[in-house]
Order: structure tokens, then C-alpha cells, then sequence
């Protein structure tokens, strides 16, 4: 690659990965969001307390233990198994994606350790209540009286030694560097949900600056821990009715919580030649922007609205050539009134026929493992030449002026945009398109 | 011709001082920042010392108090660093494309409120059904909403962009004690890939919190010198027992040279050189030969266009662990060979305390002051020889070392390392480095 400018050093997808409600391959996904599969993954919480969550899709069918995980040689296997007690929920999704996306790709074994990179999205971890039952207990009289005191001399020597490492965001990359020896540069972005866009902008970075040749990218969370639960309450962004998320619906009502993580295998163009990989498209270009302090309606359509323009600029298209959109969609009034705005500044007359798909309808909304199988969900609607509905999508809103796709058969085209934001007024834009040498 | 990145703006709050004179003044007379812990009762923990930002107080670092009142350490020394940044800079008051000027910090967790926390946690115990509606019952009586909004790492970036207009990438990362380190490198890359011209950039951190002490006691990483907490961080010297705890904020406002030279900026350094680098060992321990340290350190130099002998200083992560300086002793001799016997190497943990995440944007404030001032500060308490690390670490005092280039280098828990390579702005200089090297 020597010689070569950054921009003309072509990064590509080799392998997807996915651990999530709709399903934890990325063959079950797949067959999920296009129907062939039951889409009624969602589990009953019995602690919904007021807030008005009845159902939520949590990967219910990943529990965890190492056959969740995919086919693994002997040692990585007994890697993973010792390793589970240092991860969290969130590790244990993040790493299963990543294994997966890895094997897909075929990676193992092609390439020095040196040049392969990780870049992960991951949320602020909470600290589980369960970890510190044993301590509490410690500084409680017979009677039950907690005495917090008492912490610093009882408590402390019954937290596990190891606890402050599972709640370390970076462990997904860490754990998957380990596993896999992956020796070139690593990060993780904890910018909740662009994070995983942003995570695959840095990760072409590192490529075009040819710090690395490939670069395992992925993100990972779940907005179904107690925590989080709490904090999504604080920010009003749970649905207040039946727990179902209807994307761009003129009945929607707000955010599902959700959980899991995706992850991808991305590779300089040659070097994925080379090696004879199989090649899910071209990340074109990618773009992030923010406009916080603003109105929050005014900030996300403006953050949204730049992200996608300066995408499509950096990868050299026009809106006229883009397949479809994978919208944020979540669900609430304001965020999809503001991301169809944001859509129709960028497209303006295409509006109405550029076709726009929300997984979060089929996956709730997993905070920054959102971002990563959505784009997974359009790299396979790139790879099988067509869209999927969206889940629960019945009644357009008047106000939300874009097109919904509510057909299996409608054309996924030969590229898309992969949008997400977040409410403060940050969003991140990512475009892919089918691999044409 | 690559786009050169440099320097316009440092801003620091540390337990030395608020201000870059403040910690050069402390660094040189060889202050030690850290003493009994007081940011909470810690008369029963087995760890009672750190490394604090003492007599912190928001209305005189300049930010109005009340607007920041619900948001952490961490938040408010970003924001006092960073505004110091933007005014040294000189971005306020020009006319520049707020979709070219964005925000990259790495910050850390914030950690709850311990108190309601474990009063929750507490409740939930006591009920014989499901814990977790008890504990969300507890918790929305007790936690502070408009506190619990505050606590999350990326608002620090969030509330930096939103001060200073800015429309580009907004980010924040954690990758342990690199988190900073690896921020700016990450915004150097933004900047020379051409996508901004302008990041504020760096990273701040708060773990004096009775979860911070908790998780590093835990696992054996913190000094236990409660009685002299002067002496306690002894990085590089035989009877070093761990690290001490520490808070504060690093951010810098770098930016395209020529955008800085067109609006007259005075440029403070040029940041030359990046590398990062997993050591894909243990989550727990640091590959025993430092790989990816040296990785780090050799990518640093690769991308910087430099040898080893172009290096004259090392500012280390110097933690003061026994396995962390062994390690990076051993990565520093892998990387420069024999030149790394000559180079300079201290660890300003011993006065600033470790600062986790923040560390290395801190510590690179410390490389910059030493290539303005042309000395370079020293390793206190390291005064007992350790076989295993045989550099010269610069003990007791400052030292006069006019160099061009210096590195800091920084290592995090995953096995996760990072180093940057700060150089004295030379107009011209980089192309006809670039020249000789070519011929």
C-alpha cells in the first residue's frame, strides 16, 4: 500500500456476526427479520414495575454459557469458558459476536497478529447490585441494619477481586484481542448509540492510515439492566403503552429496551482479495456530527441531517444513489419526527422513494449494540438483494414524510446509509455498498 | 504531503495545580500531591490517601456554579480544562466551519452514589421475592435523577460540544488508563485524514470514590504507605508497592497547522507521532516482555517518522506497581535498544498520583511544558536501586534537557497500551525530515 493517499485505500466487510433477540447467528437473524423465522422473541419481565415495559426483546436464546457460543477450536473454547466469570452480559454478547464475525470471515491465521485491530461500541457498564450483596450483608447487625461505615473495614474484602474488570466497557475488545491475538491497535467508544458507526469510521482510520489490515469492529449493550432501566426512566425515552416499537408508525409510543451486539470483519480490498475472502460490500465513507445545546427536535434533525450529507460527500454518492436508509427508528414522537426531517433535508424529492428500515422494531433498542446489527441487517438485505418490513409498521405518519418499507420484496438496491443519534443531538452515518472491484 | 498536527491550547486541573503554570511550578519544585483522602470518610478503608484536586471549587475555576452542580468531578474539570484550552487557543473569538471543530475525550465511569446505592441494594435483599423491584423502588426514592443524568462518561464530550458550538464528531473512549492517550491520538488521525481541521481533545477522571477504592484494593494495585503518603507511589524503585489513587483533567485544542497559522495561532508543540497496540495477554496482567507496550512505542515512532535516537524524554506510565514498571522498563529497552540506556525517563505519578484515564492527556501536558521549558521533571521517591529496572529515571530532581521530541507513553488494565510523540514546532522541519529519510 505504499504510496497510496488514505483516501484511496478501499476498506471492505468480510465476516457479520450477531447475538440478538431476533436470533444469535447471523443466519437466524436473517431469516427473523424476513419472516421465516417468529419474530415473537419477546420475554415476559416480571419486575416492569410502572415502568410500562410488558414485553421486551432480550436475546432470550443466548444464556450465555460457552454453547452459545459458535464453533470454536479447542483452546479458544477453553479461552471463552475461563473467561465468562470475568464478563458481564454485555462482554459475553460483545465476544460472541465477534467470534462469529471472525469465523465468517476465515481470518484465522492470514494475517500477522500485529495488523489486527479492534474497535468496539459499548455503553457505561452499571455496577450490578448483585455484586455487592455479600458485602452489604457484611456490614449489616443480626437485626438487618445496614451500616454503610462499615464498608471500608467489612465490606470491601467480599467483593469478588476481579469485579472492577467486569465493569470495564472495554472488555468486549479486550477479551476478543485475547482470544483471537489481536495485536494491532485497540479502542473502544462508549458514545452510547453512535458508537458503533463511529467505531467503524475509526477503524477505516486505522486502515487508510495503515496502522492496521483488518480490524474486528463491533458494538455491544442492552438497555434491560436495573440501571439502565432507572436511567432510560430519567431520560423519558420508555414507551408508556404496551412495549412495542413502531418505527415511523403514526401510533408509536416510544422505545422498547433491548439487548445485543454485532460485529463485523473489515478489511483493506487487497488484502481481503488476496486471501479470497468473501466480500459483503465497501464501506464508502463515514461521517459523525453534533449539534447539542440546541432545541432537542432542532438538534438531532441538524446533527442527523450533517452526518448523512457529509457521508455521502466523503464517499462520493448522491442521494440518488443510495438503496435505502437504515434509520435510527426508535420509536419515540420526537426522535423519528426529527430523523424524517433529517432524511428529507438530505433527500428532498427521493424522500418518497428511497426505502427506509428500522430493525428496532424486531430488536428493541440495545444502546450501542443497536447501531452494529442494524447495519449487519443491511449488509445482509445488500448480500440478499431485498428489504425486510418494518416490525409492527402499520399506519404511516402524515408527519413523518419518508418511506417505510412494509414489503419483502422491496429492493435493498446496491447501497445504503446506516444512520443512529442520540438525543442530546449526535448522530453517525456509515455507507456501504455491494463490492464491485 | 501529510497534514501536520499541532498544539494551540492546554488546559489542566490536578492535584499540582489548575492551570499549566501551576502544575509546571509544582512539578519543579518537586511538590507531591497526594495526601489523606477527604473527598469522602475513609477512616475505615485500608486505603486512606490519594492524589486529590484539594480545595476544589468550581466558581473559581471559572464555571458558574450552579449550572454544573449535578455533574461529577470528572464533568467539571473537563469543562474548566477545556475552557482554559479554547482561550489559550484563541478559537473563541475566530470565525472558523463548526462542522470542521469536534470533541474527542477519554473520560471515565463515573460511579454511582455510593451511599444510595447500597441502601438499595439493601432493600432488595431484604425482600423475599425479585430483587430488582425492591432496588428500583429504593433507588427512585434516593438517587438524584438530575445527578444519575450527569453520570455517564460521554457527557463531559456532550457538554464541551455544546459550549463551544461545535458540530463535528463528538466522542468520548475508554480503554482504561490509555483512554486519553488514545483520544488524542484518535483526533490527530480526524484531523490529518482531513474530516476536522480542530478537536478539542483529552480525557479527565475521578476514581477517589468508595467504588474506586473498592475495585483497586480489590485487585491488589493501590499503595498501602497510609502513614506517608508523600512517599508512597515509588515508581521505578525497589520497594514501590502500588499506585495511589488520583483525579484531574488534560485537554488540549490541537489543530491542521496551516488552519493555525492562518489565524495567527501561537502553536505550543506539534504532535508527531501515534501508536497504539494490544497486548492480547490477560485481561489482569501486562504481557511479562511488554509487547504491546513496545509495539506502541515503536508505532509511535514509525508514524512520527522517527528513530530512537530522535527521543529525548520519556514521560512513563510509571505506576509504581512492581509489575507495571518491570514491564515497562523492559518494553522501553525493546523498543530504543541500546539508546534507551541514554534516554531520560520519569514518572510524574509520583507528584500527580494516577489520574487513570486522564493520565495521559495530563502527562502530556507535562511533555509539552518540558519542551517549552527545556526541563524535564523528575521521578521523586525513587531511591532504591531495582535490578529489573536499570534506566535513568531522573530521580529527586529536575533536570535541564533541551530536546525536540518526547514521548508518553501509557498502559492500561486489558492489556491495552498507547503512546504519543510531541515535538517542538520547527516550521518547514517535518518535510525535511521526511526528505532526508526518502534520500
Amino acid at each position: 500500500m505504499d504510496g497510496k493517499s488514505s483516501s484511496q485505500i478501499r476498506v471492505v466487510v468480510t465476516g457479520v456476526g450477531v447475538v440478538s433477540s431476533a436470533g444469535r447467528t447471523a443466519g437466524q437473524f436473517w431469516r427473523t427479520l424476513t419472516g421465516v423465522l417468529s419474530a415473537s422473541t419477546f420475554q415476559s419481565l416480571s419486575d416492569n414495575l410502572d415502568i410500562a415495559t410488558t414485553r421486551t426483546p432480550g436475546a432470550a436464546d443466548f444464556a450465555g454459557s460457552i454453547d452459545d457460543f459458535c464453533d470454536l477450536p479447542d483452546a479458544q473454547r477453553k479461552a471463552i469458558r475461563k473467561a465468562l466469570k470475568l464478563m458481564n452480559r454485555e462482554t459475553q454478547m460483545g465476544v460472541a459476536a465477534g467470534q462469529q464475525a471472525l469465523a465468517d470471515s476465515g481470518i484465522a491465521g492470514q494475517y500477522d497478529p500485529d495488523r489486527l485491530g479492534i474497535c468496539f461500541g459499548a455503553d457505561n457498564v452499571s455496577i450490578m447490585p448483585d455484586d455487592f450483596q455479600r458485602g452489604i450483608e457484611a456490614c449489616s447487625s443480626a437485626a438487618g441494619h445496614f451500616d454503610v461505615d462499615r464498608w471500608g473495614q467489612d465490606g470491601i474484602e467480599e467483593v469478588a477481586p476481579l469485579w472492577l474488570l467486569k465493569c470495564l466497557p472495554n472488555m468486549p475488545a479486550c477479551h476478543l484481542a485475547i482470544i483471537n491475538d489481536l495485536r494491532g491497535p485497540g479502542n473502544t467508544i462508549t458514545q452510547r448509540d453512535v458508537s458503533a458507526n463511529m467505531a467503524v469510521a475509526e477503524a477505516c482510520r486505522s486502515i487508510r492510515s495503515e496502522a492496521a489490515d483488518a480490524v474486528l469492529v463491533g458494538a455491544t449493550g442492552t438497555t434491560l439492566t436495573t440501571f439502565n432501566r432507572l436511567h432510560a426512566r430519567y431520560e423519558d425515552e420508555i414507551s408508556e403503552c404496551d412495549g412495542v416499537c413502531r418505527p415511523f408508525d403514526r401510533s408509536r409510543t416510544g422505545s422498547v429496551p433491548g439487548e445485543g451486539a454485532g460485529a463485523i470483519v473489515l478489511e483493506e480490498m487487497h488484502c481481503a482479495l488476496r486471501r479470497g475472502a468473501t466480500i459483503y460490500g465497501e464501506v464508502l465513507g463515514a461521517a459523525s456530527a453534533s449539534a447539542v445545546g440546541l432545541d432537542r427536535m432542532i438538534a438531532c434533525r441538524t446533527a442527523m441531517g450533517s452526518a448523512m450529507r457529509q457521508t455521502l460527500r466523503r464517499s462520493g454518492q448522491s442521494a440518488a444513489s443510495i438503496g435505502h436508509i437504515h434509520a435510527h427508528g426508535l420509536g419515540t414522537r420526537e426522535s423519528d419526527l426529527a430523523e424524517a426531517q433529517a432524511i428529507r433535508d438530505i433527500f428532498g424529492d427521493l424522500t418518497s422513494t428511497t426505502p427506509v428500515i428500522a430493525a428496532k422494531g424486531h430488536l428493541g433498542n440495545a444502546a450501542a449494540g443497536s447501531g452494529a446489527m442494524e447495519l449487519i441487517a443491511s449488509l445482509l438485505a445488500l448480500k440478499h438483494g431485498h428489504l425486510f418490513p418494518i416490525l409492527h409498521f402499520r399506519d404511516a405518519d402524515p408527519e413523518c414524510r419518508v418511506h417505510p418499507v412494509t414489503r419483502f420484496d422491496e429492493p435493498a438496491g446496491t447501497s445504503f446509509l446506516n444512520v443512529n443519534m442520540f438525543g442530546r443531538g449526535l448522530a453517525s452515518c456509515v455507507a456501504v455498498a455491494a463490492f464491485s472491484a | 504531503m501529510q497534514r501536520r498536527i499541532v498544539v494551540t491550547g492546554i488546559g489542566c486541573v490536578t492535584p499540582l495545580g489548575n492551570s499549566q503554570e501551576e502544575l509546571a511550578a509544582g512539578l519543579y519544585s518537586g511538590r507531591i500531591g497526594i495526601g489523606r483522602l477527604t473527598l469522602f470518610d475513609a477512616s475505615n478503608f485500608p486505603v486512606r490517601i490519594a492524589a486529590e484536586v484539594r480545595n476544589w471549587d468550581p466558581g473559581t475555576a471559572g464555571l458558574e456554579a450552579r449550572r454544573w452542580q449535578h455533574c461529577p468531578r470528572q464533568t467539571q474539570f473537563a469543562i474548566a480544562a477545556g475552557l482554559q484550552a479554547v482561550r489559550q487557543s484563541g478559537i473563541d473569538d475566530a470565525v472558523f466551519d463548526r462542522e470542521r471543530l469536534g470533541v474527542y475525550l477519554g473520560c471515565g465511569e463515573p460511579f454511582e452514589d455510593f451511599n444510595a446505592f447500597t441502601r438499595s441494594v439493601h432493600a432488595s435483599m431484604k425482600s423475599d421475592g425479585g430483587a430488582a423491584i425492591p432496588f428500583m423502588n429504593s433507588a427512585l426514592q434516593i438517587f438524584d435523577p438530575n445527578v444519575e443524568r450527569e453520570a455517564e462518561p460521554d457527557m463531559p464530550a456532550i457538554h464541551l460540544g455544546g459550549l463551544l458550538n461545535a458540530r463535528g464528531p463528538i466522542a468520548n473512549c475508554i480503554s482504561a488508563c490509555v483512554s486519553s492517550t488514545q483520544a488524542i491520538g484518535e483526533s490527530m488521525r480526524m484531523i490529518q485524514q482531513g474530516e476536522v481541521d480542530m478537536m478539542l481533545c483529552g480525557g479527565a477522571h475521578s476514581t477517589i470514590h468508595p467504588f474506586g477504592v473498592t475495585g483497586f484494593q480489590r485487585l491488589s494495585a493501590l499503595s498501602q504507605r497510609n502513614d506517608d503518603p508523600q512517599s508512597a507511589v515509588r515508581p521505578f524503585d525497589a520497594d514501590r508497592d502500588g499506585f495511589v489513587i488520583g483525579e484531574g483533567a488534560g485537554l488540549f485544542i490541537i489543530e491542521e497547522r496551516d488552519h493555525a497559522l492562518r489565524r495567527g495561532a501561537e502553536i505550543l508543540g506539534e504532535i508527531t507521532g501515534y501508536g497504539s497496540a494490544q497486548d492480547a495477554y490477560r485481561v489482569t496482567d501486562s504481557h511479562p516482555q511488554g509487547r504491546g507496550t513496545a509495539s506502541a512505542i515503536m508505532r509511535a515512532l514509525a508514524s512520527a517518522k522517527l528513530n530512537p535516537q530522535d527521543i529525548g524524554y520519556i514521560n512513563a506510565h510509571g505506576t509504581g506497581t512492581v509489575l507495571n514498571d518491570k514491564v515497562e522498563t523492559l518494553a522501553i529497552k525493546q523498543a530504543f535498544g541500546q539508546q534507551a540506556y541514554r534516554i531520560p525517563v520519569s514518572s510524574t505519578k509520583s507528584m500527580l498520583g494516577h489520574a487513570t484515564t486522564a493520565c495521559g492527556a495530563i502527562e502530556l501536558a507535562v511533555c509539552l511544558i518540558s519542551l517549552q521549558t527545556g526541563v524535564i521533571p523528575p521521578t521523586l521517591n525513587h531511591e532504591k536501586a531495582d535490578p529489573d529496572c536499570d534506566l535513568d529515571y531522573v530521580p529527586r530532581n529536575a533536570r535541564e534537557v533541551s530536546c525536540r521530541h518526547v514521548l508518553t507513553n501509557n498502559i492500561g488494565f486489558g492489556g491495552q497500551n498507547a503512546a504519543l510523540i510531541v515535538s517542538r514546532y520547527e516550521e518547514g522541519s517535518r518535510t525535511r525530515v521526511a526528505v532526508a529519510r526518502a534520500a
